[in-house]
């Protein structure tokens, strides 16, 4: 063997597994592909793709990249990786769903709000180069118009 | 040669080696993780922000194209996976040529993105500002086709380093140096591979099956 404490035969199982493996992967990606062709309700489609997605990669890192075998520290950074990207991801989604609407761009409600007070999102006309700050003459009429 | 010839003079045995260049093989693939997971986190965001216009934007990709690239991407997955297997039967000239298929299942795949992203530029769906699509106008649609870009892009990025890394891999083990029961090398290699088709396994449902 490879090394030569016996107790590592283990490590090497045999390649029926992954045959095994690949054919759960196959079965997997037809079932996400037939599902998203029903159209669940809304959140069910999307949890179900997720779920059916992360069974997939839990197969590929057990038995592909070999975790099932190669457990202690191995298995710890893996995990903490993924648990730094579902915070993430989890923390930066409940920021944007959290939020006033009308902060939030594009969505439909927000698109037919009626914002309160003057019509501040209304069309404002496009700033005319003659009336810009740093030209030295129209400053002037500027600095004169708030007076009356 | 014996096994124990390429212990590095800091480690007491072949073993501990092993585990040490395992370790620093899943520390690296944490940083890959988190480095899609900024991506994802976009992602997320925005089909947050424009539900119509991601759910309108996958209906635009071609499924079967996706499909079947995730097929590939699997069986190649296997092929890496039998690699390691045999290179550890000391069958290495197997072990070469199911690394050789592994790349040329890298290659159909990066064929198939090839020919979407041409379809795609055809259309008018570019990324960011250059989005100049006539029929596809719902708010955000720009934003969908730059998150594809961007992380099929990455994506497409790793398959050419995972293709480089393998062929590196297959060249070393047609010619024997994987002999003599060191295979760390063909290890990682594969695991990044499996990496690859790990992150591929959630862009399939998040990209194409809206």
């Amino acid at each position: 063997m490879a090394t030569s404490d016996p107790k590592t035969e283990h490590e090497h199982p045999a390649a029926t597994r992954y045959y095994l493996v690949w054919a759960a992967l196959l079965a997997g990606t037809l079932l996400t592909f037939l599902l998203s062709r029903v159209h669940l309700p809304s959140p069910f489609h999307l949890l179900v793709a997720i779920a059916i997605a992360s069974a997939k990669s839990v197969l590929v890192v057990l038995f592909f990249m070999h975790l099932w075998d190669h457990g202690g520290a191995n298995r710890l950074v893996f995990v903490t990786s993924i648990f730094f990207v579902v915070l993430l991801i989890g923390l930066v989604v409940l920021d944007n769903a959290t939020r006033f609407e009308l902060a939030n761009p594009g969505r439909g409600a927000t698109l037919d709000l009626v914002p309160p007070g003057p019509d501040l999102l209304g069309p404002r006309e496009t700033p005319v180069p003659s009336r810009r700050v740093d030209m030295p003459e129209p400053a002037k009429d500027l600095l004169r118009a708030p007076e009356p | 040669m014996q096994p124990e010839a390429y212990v590095a003079h800091h480690f007491p045995n072949l073993r501990q080696q092993e585990h040490a260049a395992r370790l620093g093989m899943w520390l690296f693939l944490a940083t890959e993780i988190l480095l899609f997971g900024g991506l994802f986190t976009a992602y997320s965001v925005y089909r947050f922000l424009y539900p119509l216009a991601f759910e309108e934007g996958s209906r635009h990709l071609s499924v079967t194209a996706g499909t079947v690239n995730t097929v590939v991407l699997i069986t190649s997955s296997l092929t890496a996976a039998l690699a390691h297997h045999l290179v550890e039967k000391r069958r290495s000239r197997a072990a070469a040529l199911c690394l050789a298929i592994t790349i040329l299942f890298a290659l159909v795949f990066l064929g198939i993105k090839a020919w979407e992203w041409t379809h795609d530029f055809e259309e008018g769906f570019l990324p960011g500002r250059y989005f100049a699509s006539a029929e596809f106008t719902t708010t955000g649609a720009p934003m969908f086709f730059t998150l594809y870009f961007l992380l099929t892009g990455l994506h497409g990025l790793h398959v050419v380093v995972g293709m480089t890394v393998l062929a590196v891999l297959g060249v070393l083990t047609w010619r024997g140096r994987y002999d003599h029961g060191y295979v760390t090398p063909v290890e990682l290699g594969a695991m990044y591979w499996h990496l690859v088709d790990l992150i591929w396994i959630f862009l399939y449902p998040l990209l194409y099956l809206i």
